[in-house]
């Protein structure tokens, strides 16, 4: 297509950059907005598209989207449906009160929102634990509460599947922009290619370590990955921390594949976890 | 002659950072945003459909004073108008821009602060771009010194500021909107519209003589300085963050 446009808020996207798909309406993601410039020779006037954020544009023609990439450290702000790893600080009667992201309020799950989960038979989380939950609702306005659920309120079962307690494993911080991509190369179907939004890193271990009976990663739009290795037996702690280190590496130094790669093959070798 | 360098998300745990530094006066400043934040002990003082932007100017080697406030007040006003305040997640919140001068020579209490004022405002900006948070425009700003001859000097260094009879700091909108007009000395109105001019050409390029603000968005080859500088900071830094996706397309 066209070379990749950078926009700074307040300037247009031009027609030529927008997907051309003219049978669904244009949906406008976030950092974009519609202004409409009144101008002299017709009264319709004619409306432009702005950007709000500085980002690299991307457009989906399928789905006939068009939105901002901003930069990838931002602090993650919560929106509904997202699928996040809550810690639990606390649980009164009827929620468990759960930290999304540090030094903002915290964010209620419901003591029955869990898969199967009645008066008597709920789970109970103490102080720290961890779930992987969706968010439910975001409330209106400043002061509002975020609530979080582990089931889908229409069915009663836990959608997608393995949300709920997080049992075990270790929880590694990685920027908001690397979640996203972590979770959008896990959706997108992972058996067609090795490498989705440039990532490879994830098939590469699960290659290299499927000799210690694989691991188990969730991945939280609050740019948390939580790891989990607990078939390893007795190098289960190893294995967890060189597949920590090898996503946090990634992330920082945003390693193209050819260097994943490499990273991947460097960090078992140097804990003794080469196969 | 050595242009500015910046650069952006610095700090880990700001919502968004940069640091700016400026060859001629030789201050450097380092930004931090963080928003939307929660402000719970204003909850009286908050609009409430919009955003509360509150800046905190911090100099280097003292506490905050006087000087401070009166520059605090010049930014908060002007970011104000720059930032959607009423965009979703952002109303009865608050945008908190904190900038710390971290070198050069520091402002002395009752010296002008209009010579650190366009590094400050430039490190707000870099700051809130990088935390995105969502604005109307980008500016760019300029700092220009009369002397007693009646020279306009651009980017004067201190000691042209010191002697200056008057200075003058200017930013424009990314659309061609004057934004900030601060001026000190003797001036009389015909000077002040050639250092508008010249001002104009600094920040951005070509002098179009337009009011209606609606300029054609094809022109970024002979852009202005200050706002291509703004510009190439942000692609760059984009560039190297999605370099896998640009890569792959």
């Amino acid at each position: 297509m066209s070379a990749p446009l950078i926009l700074l808020p307040g300037d247009e996207v031009l027609r030529d950059h927008l997907p051309s798909n003219n049978s669904n309406p244009l949906k406008l993601g976030p950092g974009l907005r519609l202004l409409s410039q009144p101008s002299s020779k017709s009264k319709a006037g004619n409306h432009v598209l702005t950007a709000t954020q500085a980002g690299l544009v991307t457009t989906d023609a399928k789905r006939n989207t068009v939105s901002i990439l901003s930069f990838s450290n931002r602090r993650y702000i919560p929106t509904v449906n997202d699928l996040v790893i809550a810690q639990i600080h606390h649980s009164s009667i009827d929620y468990f009160h759960c930290m999304v992201t540090p030094h903002t309020a915290h964010a209620l799950l419901g003591q029955l929102s869990f898969e199967g989960a009645t008066k008597k038979t709920r789970p109970m989380l103490k102080q720290g634990e961890l779930v992987y939950a969706r968010v439910l609702s975001i409330g209106v306005g400043a002061g509002a509460e975020v609530e979080l659920t582990c089931v889908n309120p229409a069915t009663g079962k836990s959608e997608p599947g393995g949300l709920g307690p997080l049992v075990g494993g270790m929880v590694f911080d990685v920027s908001t922009g690397m979640a996203a991509r972590l979770l959008r190369a896990s959706s997108s179907s992972s058996e067609q290619s090795d490498t989705i939004d440039g990532l490879t890193v994830v098939s590469e271990l699960g290659k290299k370590l499927e000799s210690l009976g694989g691991f188990e990663l969730a991945v939280g739009r609050n740019g948390k990955v939580w790891v989990d290795c607990s078939n390893a037996g007795d190098s289960a702690i190893k294995a967890t921390i060189a597949i920590g280190r090898c996503l946090q590496t990634t992330d920082e130094k945003n390693l193209n594949p050819a260097d994943q790669k490499k990273l991947v093959t460097r960090t078992l070798r140097e804990m003794n976890l080469a196969s | 002659m050595v242009g500015p360098t910046a650069s952006l998300s610095n700090l880990s745990r700001a919502d968004g950072s940069a640091s700016f530094k400026c060859p001629t006066t030789g201050c450097s400043v380092l930004g931090s945003v963080n928003a939307p934040i929660e402000l719970p002990a204003r909850r009286d003082a908050l609009k409430p459909e919009e955003a509360t932007v509150e800046v905190f100017v911090k100099p280097g080697n003292t506490t905050a004073g006087v000087g401070e406030r009166y520059v605090e007040g010049i930014l908060r006003t002007m970011l104000q108008k720059v930032i959607l305040g009423r965009e979703r997640g952002f109303a009865r919140r608050g945008v908190v821009i904190t900038l710390a001068i971290i070198g050069g020579d520091a402002v002395e209490r009752g010296d002008s602060y209009l010579t650190l004022l366009p590094a400050l405002l430039q490190t707000a900006l870099l700051a809130l771009l990088s935390a995105a948070v969502p604005m109307s425009m980008t500016f760019s700003t300029a700092l220009l010194a009369v002397t007693k001859s009646g020279d306009i000097i651009s980017d004067p260094s201190p000691v042209d500021a010191k002697t200056a009879s008057s200075l003058h700091v200017l930013a424009f909108s990314s659309k061609g909107h004057l934004l900030l007009n601060e001026s000190q000395g003797r001036f009389d109105f015909d000077t002040w519209e050639f250092v508008r001019e010249r001002a104009y050409s600094t920040c951005r390029g070509a002098v179009v003589a337009g009011s209606d603000g609606d300029i054609a968005m094809d022109e970024e080859g002979e852009e202005g300085r200050a706002d291509g500088f703004i510009r190439e900071t942000v692609e760059d830094h984009l560039h190297r963050d999605y370099a896998w996706k640009i890569d792959s397309a």
